[in-house]
């Protein structure tokens, strides 16, 4: 037998100690991975084991100006199958596709999809949501969620906006305020296995959803009711495309109401509000979805026309080259360079003061006006009243000026101007500027969000807009409101007289492009109080049918409007003594349509109606003010004739 | 007479213990990481667990029993061991081997299965100690190493052919290494070998864009794994990856045993090859090391008894179990912790697999019967 020699003895420790160095070096590198790496590890191993599920935050939700709720959150639910834990596949497949009005196809593609959470449908009413739940079937998935709902359905629907399925915000104040109406959302944190089971006995992690803050706004919702019911009435009687009203406060620029008709519902928003011929492409539908979210009142130009008088009035008067007394004399038309530009009363006016060239309307009185300021004064002061920037207004897609670039102008187009034509404006932006001067000369900022509140209430920001001061002076703004009060006590915005009120504004009729069209936008911006301006508005007719003069048809929707509004926002009539017995008498408009002239003469002889006669012909085939409104006893009447067909 | 008594009253009772601790631990370990899969198999949490125990008892019996034979018997039977390993082998080529994740490495005889792999490695150390024994005076001579080392070469290379097993291989080749280095009383070729091996090393991990040119096959995959797990982390730096998680995850204590998720078969073979990532996980850095201390106290009883053995073949049986143990123990420990190139191997005494349980306790009969045979004298 061999003994075992001392040299085995030490090679033997020698390699105990080289296998003790390397478990050290293996120890080491056991204390590198979890000192060290373990923190990275951990996280990508708790990834790897968390699914994890987001709670939807509630959509912060919209109140008007009194507190009403008008854009708000239902819960629906959104049904999901868990591929590897469906016991009955083909009793899933029948009941979510019963349930859900869906396909068996498209069910079965869900149902048979080896994924570890499927999506079948999202925005399901809560009611078929329990009804599923009932159900009580493996690897059926109901969860809550919210989506947003429009108590009011149409109501300024192109000012609110509404949410994608993500909630989102896709037009209007839901874009703007996003941020604040948000929210952030939660999640349920659940450890699986890796199958995606969920564990049991092991503990949920769940992070709570932040709600989003309500937003508060200046639309009140009464007041865009009013505007909204006159809008459309004068939409269906001129069978126009579009009818616009904006209200606002003159003296902070808030907005009381924004009307953009034919307005669509926010709880359908990608339902189309026109009938279509035939299936559409889905980029044919798009466009037309997109011309119906499309606020015209902010995000388009057209020519203002007559109402952009008040803007050569107050540059005009603030530079002094024109006072209230001086006298013109319109023969119907004003020879600029070598071209004739008409008044709109061919005869022409005759002779007339500054007030009284305003009350009619006289485009030669503003020509002239106007080439007293001069292309360099006039485009300054085109500029200082804030014409060449957007108005900053909290709603997206703001149309900018399309302006004359001022070494491109000559006397012609500065004559065009001066009457509100060769550019264009939104309609907001004419608002705003005129807002500006009849208020003592502050430019505004036009705006609907006025402070954010938190889920307790407590108003966690105030918004706060720019204003310009000084951009006209108090003495001209009181100069311009006395001449716009004349306008529609005695001049040619009459038909937005509202005894005990002092109202004023002015009219336009602006001829759509190309002029051959024969296409017209009726317009009245209507301000009251004059002696303290507490709402301006504007109405915009687009193409209306048959009479488009702004007096006529324009005016009258602000008078309405204005008639139920001022009472409303505690605005109170007082009369002077003229007006007693004026508002005494207000009579019935009876039926004109379909009789001869004469007949229609005799008919309303009685009273001291003005009669006005359109077209040339001896029959009525339309008539204003319409059958059975109330009308004060001294109204225009106009008549619109046609040749007899016998 | 007193010292002929207590010569043969000496049993090695702290690595009787040891042993027995290893084995219960293993058990425990593999209760805690295979019931969840059992369960999702729908068969009983403890299914895998009694089968690991059926080889266990086996084990602890013939332990017991080969304590008791005087380990010089062994001797007769060395060539037959020997040849026998290579025949069992082969044996994996007939009907009667199953296949398994891509290599045929079982044989299966009944309802029992067997890794030929497990028993070449005990038939390589008896071998080795038999041929030491037998060349003692020689063995300074570089060409009587290398003729016994040759004895080695055909289990190795059958092992690698026939079952695809490249770690078996290795350890086998490892075992005969280390028992020759204790048996010869030079260094210096050690110490050439050991330079040369770790320059070959060195230039192939520096030049191994070149050689991954060269080819693009499975084990150069592996090591481009190893080096950065998440270049491939689905594939093939999936595993270590998942085991890495594990080991991050466990912190300085752990998540408390039975409480790993990284077993929910996020972590594959994690019964197997990757279960000390579920101790990690579950038991921590400190239980980690405590295992890693169990196996340090458990070779160095081997030393010890080897060290004390009555001869030289005593001694180097005792050598080779060592080796065995060491080389798997620290291979398994490097590929779960990423220090080396992944490759199979298991923990020995933890891991499941009721044949390596099995011919791991018959070793440590060895190993005790060379202890009780010791002569202390006072």
């Amino acid at each position: 037998m061999q003994r075992t020699k001392t040299n085995n003895r030490k090679k033997t420790i020698l390699f105990l100690f080289v296998v003790f160095a390397v478990f050290m070096v293996l120890a080491g590198r056991l204390v590198y991975l979890i000192g060290f790496r373990g923190d990275y590890y951990s996280e990508k191993a708790e990834e790897l084991h968390e699914r994890e599920r987001s709670i939807k935050a509630a959509r912060g939700e919209i109140y008007d100006a009194k507190g009403v709720l008008i854009a708000t959150n239902r819960t629906v639910c959104t049904i999901s199958v868990i591929h590897s834990q469906i016991t009955d596949p083909e009793r899933v497949i029948r009941v979510l596709s019963e349930e859900l009005g869906m396909t068996e196809e498209a069910v079965r593609k869900k149902v048979e999809k080896v994924s570890s959470r499927e999506r079948v449908k999202s925005n399901v009413d809560k009611e078929i949501g329990d009804r599923i739940r009932e159900y009580d079937l493996a690897g059926v998935k109901v969860d809550e969620d919210f989506k947003r709902y429009y108590p009011f359905d149409s109501l300024a629907s192109k000012v609110l906006g509404f949410t994608g399925s993500d909630n989102q915000g896709i037009i209007g104040l839901e874009v703007i305020y996003e941020e604040y109406l948000k929210g952030t959302d939660g999640q349920i944190l659940t450890v699986t296995d890796a199958r995606g089971v969920e564990l049991i006995n092991t503990a949920e992690k769940r992070i709570d959803p932040i709600a989003g803050n309500s937003l508060h706004i200046s639309l009140d919702v009464n007041i865009q009711k009013y505007a909204e019911q006159a809008a459309a009435k004068v939409l269906e009687q001129k069978q126009a495309k579009a009818v616009s009203v904006i209200l606002m406060n003159p003296q902070n620029g808030e907005i009381y109401a924004m009307v953009n008709l034919p307005e669509f519902n926010l709880n359908e928003p990608y339902t189309l509000n026109i009938e279509t011929e035939g299936t559409l492409s889905s980029e044919e539908k798009q466009n037309l979805l997109n011309q119906m979210w499309r606020n015209r009142a902010i995000n388009d130009t057209y020519e203002p026309g007559s109402t952009f008088k008040i803007i050569t009035m107050s540059a005009a008067l603030e530079e002094g080259v024109v006072s209230p007394e001086d006298t013109f004399s319109c023969p119907g038309f004003k020879i600029v360079e070598d071209r004739k530009i008409r008044c709109h009363k061919v005869a022409g006016h005759g002779a007339e003061n500054f007030v009284q060239g305003a009350m009619n309307s006289c485009n030669p009185v503003f020509i002239e006006v106007g080439l007293r300021l001069g292309i360099e004064k006039y485009y300054e002061y085109f500029n200082q009243f804030g014409l060449l920037s957007k108005t900053g207004i909290d709603l997206p897609g703001e149309a900018g000026t399309i302006m004359h670039k001022v070494d491109n102008m000559g006397l012609v187009e500065l004559a065009t101007v001066s009457f509100g034509q060769s550019f264009q404006i939104s309609p907001i932006q004419l608002l705003t500027t005129v807002s500006s001067l009849v208020n003592g000369g502050r430019r505004i900022t036009p705006h609907f969000g006025v402070d954010v509140r938190n889920s307790e209430g407590e108003i966690t920001e105030v918004f706060t807009y720019e204003t310009k001061e000084n951009i006209l002076s108090e003495k001209t703004s009181e100069t311009v409101r006395y001449i716009l009060e004349k306008v529609v006590s005695e001049g040619s915005g009459k038909n937005a007289y509202l005894p005990g009120f002092r109202i004023g504004g002015k009219t336009a009729t602006s001829e759509k492009l190309p002029r051959s069209l024969k296409k017209y936008i009726s317009s009245f911006i209507g301000i009251a109080p004059m002696d303290n301006p507490q709402i301006i508005g504007i109405v915009i007719i687009d193409e209306p049918v048959g009479i488009y003069y702004g007096g006529t048809i324009a005016a009258p929707v602000m008078k309405e409007i204005f008639e139920n509004v001022l009472p409303y926002l505690g605005i109170e009539q007082i009369y002077d003594e003229g007006e007693q017995e004026y508002e005494v008498e207000t009579v019935m408009m009876p039926v004109l349509e379909g009789m001869t002239v004469k007949d229609a003469k005799a008919l309303i002889q009685e009273n001291s109606f003005e009669l006005r006669l359109l077209g040339e012909g001896d029959w009525v085939v339309e008539q204003f003010p319409l059958a059975g409104s109330e009308v004060s006893a001294n109204s225009t009447v106009i008549l619109y004739l046609e040749e007899g067909e016998e | 007479m007193a010292a002929r008594k207590k010569k043969h009253s000496f049993y090695d009772f702290s690595l009787v213990s040891i042993i027995v601790f290893m084995l219960c631990f293993g058990l425990v370990m593999l209760y805690s990481t295979t019931s969840y899969e059992a369960q999702l198999q729908g068969v009983s949490p403890t299914r895998f667990l009694r089968s690991h125990i059926f080889g266990v008892i086996l084990g602890l019996m013939g332990m017991f029993f080969i304590s008791l034979i005087d380990y010089h018997r062994w001797q007769k039977w060395t060539f037959l061991a020997y040849l026998g390993s290579m025949v069992l082998i082969l044996l994996v080529l007939t009907p009667l081997g199953r296949s398994a994740k891509g290599a045929t490495r079982w044989i299966y005889i009944g309802s029992l299965s067997f890794q030929p792999a497990e028993f070449a490695k005990i038939a390589t150390i008896l071998l080795m100690a038999y041929l030491i024994q037998r060349n003692t005076k020689h063995m300074k001579n570089i060409p009587t190493m290398l003729r016994i080392l040759v004895f080695i070469v055909p289990i190795a290379v059958l092992i690698k052919v026939v079952t695809n097993n490249l770690s078996s291989a290795i350890i086998v080749a490892g075992i005969a290494v280390i028992m020759i280095f204790v048996a010869t009383p030079r260094y210096d070729i050690f110490v050439i070998a050991a330079v040369l091996g770790s320059a070959a090393i060195a230039l192939f991990l520096y030049k191994l864009d070149w050689f991954m040119e060269l080819s693009d096959s499975f084990r150069l995959g592996r090591v481009s794994a190893w080096l950065d797990p998440e270049s491939d982390p689905t594939d093939k730096g999936f595993q270590i990856l998942q085991g890495l998680y594990a080991i991050g995850s466990g912190g300085l204590f752990g998540k408390g045993l039975g409480n790993s998720v990284q077993k929910l078969s996020f972590l594959p073979e994690s019964q197997n090859d990757m279960i000390f990532a579920v101790i990690c996980e579950e038991l921590g850095l400190f239980g980690a090391c405590s295992v890693i201390l169990m196996f340090l106290f458990m070779l160095w009883r081997f030393m010890v008894i080897a060290n004390n053995a009555p001869d030289l073949y005593g001694s180097m049986l005792v050598i080779g179990v060592m080796a065995h143990i060491a080389i798997q123990v620290i291979l398994n420990i490097a590929v779960v912790t990423n220090t080396i190139p992944n490759t199979g191997i298991t923990l020995p005494f933890i891991s499941y697999g009721g044949t390596s349980a099995l011919f791991v306790t018959t070793e440590m009969g060895l190993v005790l019967n060379v202890s009780r045979q010791i002569k202390i004298e006072y």
